[in-house]
């Protein structure tokens, strides 16, 4: 019986890895076939590819600063997205990362300016309650109109998105509030050393903010998975109705997701500035907020699988410039696969990202009780 | 009977789905003219041997013939185009557009690449006159009743020149004057030739419309009879393997009946604003089941709303047990709902069964423990609650959307049920499930009586009424038209009071004879 045990136990676990890989089967077929395309194009322009790759597999993993500067480009990929993927999870599609996100490190960045007589860990702690405030707040226009009101999201966030990058426009234009005199290139002042996200290793770029991201990606998965609020949340986006009915409050669930998700994307906005930026500078992101919701999808709005994605986009944008320097394929090539990769993502239908388990052990099975 | 080829032919045809068969080599034919009924339980393989038909399944084995020829039929389309087609029980339609573009939708067209509209309307609109489904073709469908969205199924496929019409529980959604309509129209197109496959498992109903009808019991054909000199018992028995009646059960008589729900001039509004409760008074007493009849849309749903808490009143007072309904009960040992779509409401499809069958409770201990659900706990509870409720499933990880109708209404019974609620509100809980499903929920509803429970059960089907209910209150336009005394109630009379007919007089007598407290 015991034995039986142990091989029953045995199996389920060679079932779980083999649901693992098929969950992640389709995203990596996506990116072979990506590479291949992308393959294509860049042998019609007389490179070899292969050499090509190459270049990118050094500039992203090839030694440890070219790991770091992979992490920096992940880590604000990874904290959007995740956000992005509880909003999914929760039947909520933002669309409004962008804007949250400069909000976010507007807030930060205006407490990271002000002296504090506290240990720089708690500064920098408070400047990243303050990015998360800032993102929140941005989505709390949204929040209420999808909750209370029934206005779907996706217009209202995406409208805000400029509201707020002009918004942040003016504040570094404007030197009574945070803007720099005399700067070249408009931008805020300098944030205190205080308030810096210190580096991890030296000699590279790669701050403490990726382990704050990793860390916020397992600590997501254990909430959907484990908690209350995550099962709730997962409830009302699954199927709504029956989430009513089931005694849940709906509207405070999309209230309080849409805002959590907006302070996902201040603190993405929060780690840039903190960690790489140390000032917040006009226009500093460049559309990574929209980035953020390939990642999500590319990672099956699973947090697990979005760290895993993160690092592929993080790493790709990294090995871009070895590639331009090395082979003098532009950069831009990257965006090439990486939208490849998504389009190829959907294509397969990620969505449906709870396959089926054909197990035929236990067709069998059944099959023999029932005779 | 005709010796020619039959129209249909469908030859052993085998499809499994993980862990179960669902049709095991089935075969089946259909004469032209004839209504041929596909009767059986819910998960007796009725709708998969027709999504195999249909093209929507491909099968593991067998042939199908349509005209004496072997097809393949690869997809809906393929289906559609040799002259099968199938109105399913959710209705494929899109609500935005307008009747007439859900017929015209995916029809090549006369003259390239522009629609022809006046065309299609005079086709549609002789569709109409000659088969008698009034649909006006300008009416956007989420604007029609489903009753008529059936209807536009229909027209839509007629549109289309089917030789073979799929009708999958057609009568399910309809009023009664809805259906008698509808049979009237299937005569019309036999007797034009055309053949219909009508799956069921309403008996009588079954016996009303069909020539020749085909028995499926768990995934193979069970015999194929005719019509006449067939009896009633004969096909129950044939369906699920025993005699099954809804004749009244017996019950002991509970002596000791206290009010467990007291509802005093309830009124609330419906989704669109509109009065849908006028004034009601109801006491629900323990260890009876009182039975609300009425024809669906009667403001049965909005009670049961209002009395879970879901719909809040605009006046009046609800008490459960002493305690007075503010908000939603979320107190498993007071109140269990069954609430009316078990697809819509009931369960999240998607989810696991273990993961329905926290619905309620996930935020509670013993499910959640030092802020985290234990999911071992809730499995090993799910598995118990799955053999206690004898849900057939190989278990309890897989989406409950795989299991049939029956099993999932078992565990929704089973969520609502496992803590012993003083009130048990069933609203439509038999909607959609076979005889054999049915008899096992009305046996599960009395042993909740019996134990003490106060239960309400709403249906529309006065047979499951009369069978199953200690007192009976008919309801009309969000009134009650009266009560009536389950043992004695009549057919006719509950007919009466659901055409809005008041009956004063039963009620105060019934209170006088048993002496129940007014």
């Amino acid at each position: 019986m015991e034995d039986q045990h142990k091989s029953m136990d045995l199996l389920k676990l060679q079932e779980k890895l083999v649901a693992f890989f098929m969950a992640g089967s389709r995203p990596i077929l996506s990116i072979i076939l990506a590479f291949l395309v992308s393959g294509v194009l860049i042998y019609l322009q007389g490179i070899n590819p292969l050499e090509a790759y190459a270049a990118i597999w050094r500039g992203a993993f090839g030694s440890i600063v070219a790991f770091g500067n992979t992490c920096v480009r992940t880590t604000p990929l990874l904290i959007g997205a995740l956000g992005m993927t509880l909003g999914i999870r929760g039947g909520l599609f933002n669309v409004g990362g962008e804007g949250q996100l400069y909000i976010g490190a507007a807030a930060a960045t205006a407490v990271a300016l002000v002296p504090l007589p506290v240990p720089s860990f708690v500064h920098v702690l408070f400047a990243m309650i303050a990015g998360i405030l800032g993102g929140a707040f941005w989505a709390l226009l949204p929040a209420y109109l999808r909750a209370y009101r029934g206005i779907s999201e996706i217009v209202v966030t995406i409208m805000l998105n400029f509201v707020a990058i002009y918004l942040v426009s003016y504040f570094v234009h404007e030197p009574a509030l945070l803007a720099k005199e005399g700067a070249s290139y408009a931008q805020s002042r300098e944030i205190l050393d205080t308030a810096i996200l210190p580096i991890m290793v030296k000699g590279t770029s790669m701050h403490y903010g990726i382990v704050i991201a990793v860390l916020l990606g397992v600590l997501l998965q254990i909430v959907l998975k484990r908690t209350a609020y995550g099962y709730r949340t997962r409830m009302v986006g699954t199927n709504s109705d029956a989430a009513f009915y089931a005694g849940v409050n709906v509207k405070v669930s999309f209230f309080t997701t849409l805002l959590i998700v907006g302070g996902f994307y201040g603190l993405m906005g929060t780690v840039e500035i903190l960690g790489l930026k140390h000032s917040l500078y006009d226009n500093f992101s460049g559309g990574l907020g929209y980035e953020t919701i390939a990642v999500a999808l590319m990672g099956a709005a699973n947090p697990i699988g979005v760290i895993f994605s993160a690092f592929f986009f993080g790493g790709l944008k990294a090995g871009g410039n070895l590639m331009q320097q090395t082979v003098g394929i532009p950069s831009s090539m990257v965006v090439v696969i990486q939208a490849l990769a998504v389009l190829f993502v959907v294509g397969f239908g990620v969505g449906a990202q709870k396959p089926i388990k054909r197990n035929k052990k236990n067709t069998q099975e059944q099959a023999s009780t029932e005779a | 009977m005709k010796k020619q080829v039959p129209l249909l032919q469908m030859k052993d045809i085998t499809k499994t789905f993980p862990g179960v068969i669902a049709n095991d080599r089935i075969s089946f034919d259909v004469e032209s003219g004839e209504i041929h009924a596909l009767l059986g339980e819910n998960g007796a393989g009725k709708s998969t041997l027709m999504n195999v038909l249909y093209g929507l399944h491909r099968p593991d084995e067998g042939e199908i013939y349509f005209k004496g020829t072997q097809i393949q039929i690869s997809s809906p389309k393929v289906a559609v185009d040799v002259g099968v087609g199938m109105v399913h029980q959710h209705f494929m339609l899109i609500e935005n557009m307008t009747a007439l573009d859900n017929v015209m939708l995916g029809l090549p067209q006369n003259k390239p690449p522009l629609l022809d509209v006046q065309g299609s309307r005079n086709k549609f609109n002789q569709l109409v006159e000659k088969y008698g489904l009034v649909v006006y073709p300008d009416t956007p469908v989420w604007q029609l009743p489903v009753g008529k969205q059936q209807w536009l199924e229909i027209l839509k496929l007629l549109f289309r020149d089917v030789q073979l019409l799929i009708l999958d529980e057609p009568t399910a959604v309809l009023t009664p004057a809805e259906a008698r309509q509808l049979f009237r129209t299937l005569n019309v197109l036999i007797n034009e030739g055309r053949s219909i496959i009508f799956i069921s498992h309403k008996l009588d109903e079954v016996r009303e419309i069909a020539d020749r009808i085909t028995v499926l019991r768990d995934g193979a054909v069970v015999g194929t009879v005719n019509k006449e000199g067939t009896s009633l018992l004969q096909l129950s028995t044939m369906m699920v393997g025993r005699p099954v009646t809804l004749e009244r059960k017996p019950r002991p008589e509970i002596e000791e009946k206290e009010p467990a729900l007291v509802i005093e001039g309830l009124r609330c509004h419906d989704d669109r604003g509109l009065e849908a409760l006028k004034s009601i008074d109801l006491t629900l007493y323990s260890g009876e089941i009182l039975g609300v009849a009425g024809v669906d849309g009667n403001g049965q749903r909005e009670l049961s709303e209002c009395i879970t808490g879901l719909r809040p009143p605009i006046h009046g007072k609800i008490e459960i047990k002493g305690n007075s309904v503010t908000g939603v009960v979320n107190d498993p040992s007071l109140l269990g709902f069954i609430p009316e779509d078990r697809h819509k409401t009931g369960l999240i499809l998607d989810f696991s069964i273990m993961e329905n069958l926290i619905l309620r409770t996930y935020n509670k201990p013993p499910h959640l423990q030092r802020g985290l659900i234990q999911w071992d706990q809730v499995q090993t509870s799910s598995e118990k609650l799955v053999k206690e409720y004898d849900v057939r499933t190989p278990n309890v990880e897989i989406p409950i959307g795989m299991l049939s109708g029956g099993n999932q209404q078992k565990v929704v019974l089973a969520r609502e049920t496992w803590a012993k609620p003083s009130v048990i509100i069933g609203s439509q809980p038999t909607r959609g499930l076979d005889l054999g499903a049915v008899d096992a929920l009305h046996d599960l509803l009395l042993l909740e009586r019996n134990r003490g429970a106060a239960v309400m059960f709403i249906s529309t089907e006065l047979a499951e009424i009369m069978a199953l209910s200690d007192r009976i209150v008919v309801m009309f336009e969000g009134e009650i038209m009266g009560e009536l005394d389950g043992e004695s109630a009549e057919l006719i009379q509950l007919g009466e009071m659901m055409m809005g007919h008041r009956i004063e007089s039963s009620m105060d007598n019934e209170r006088k004879s048993r002496g129940r407290p007014a």
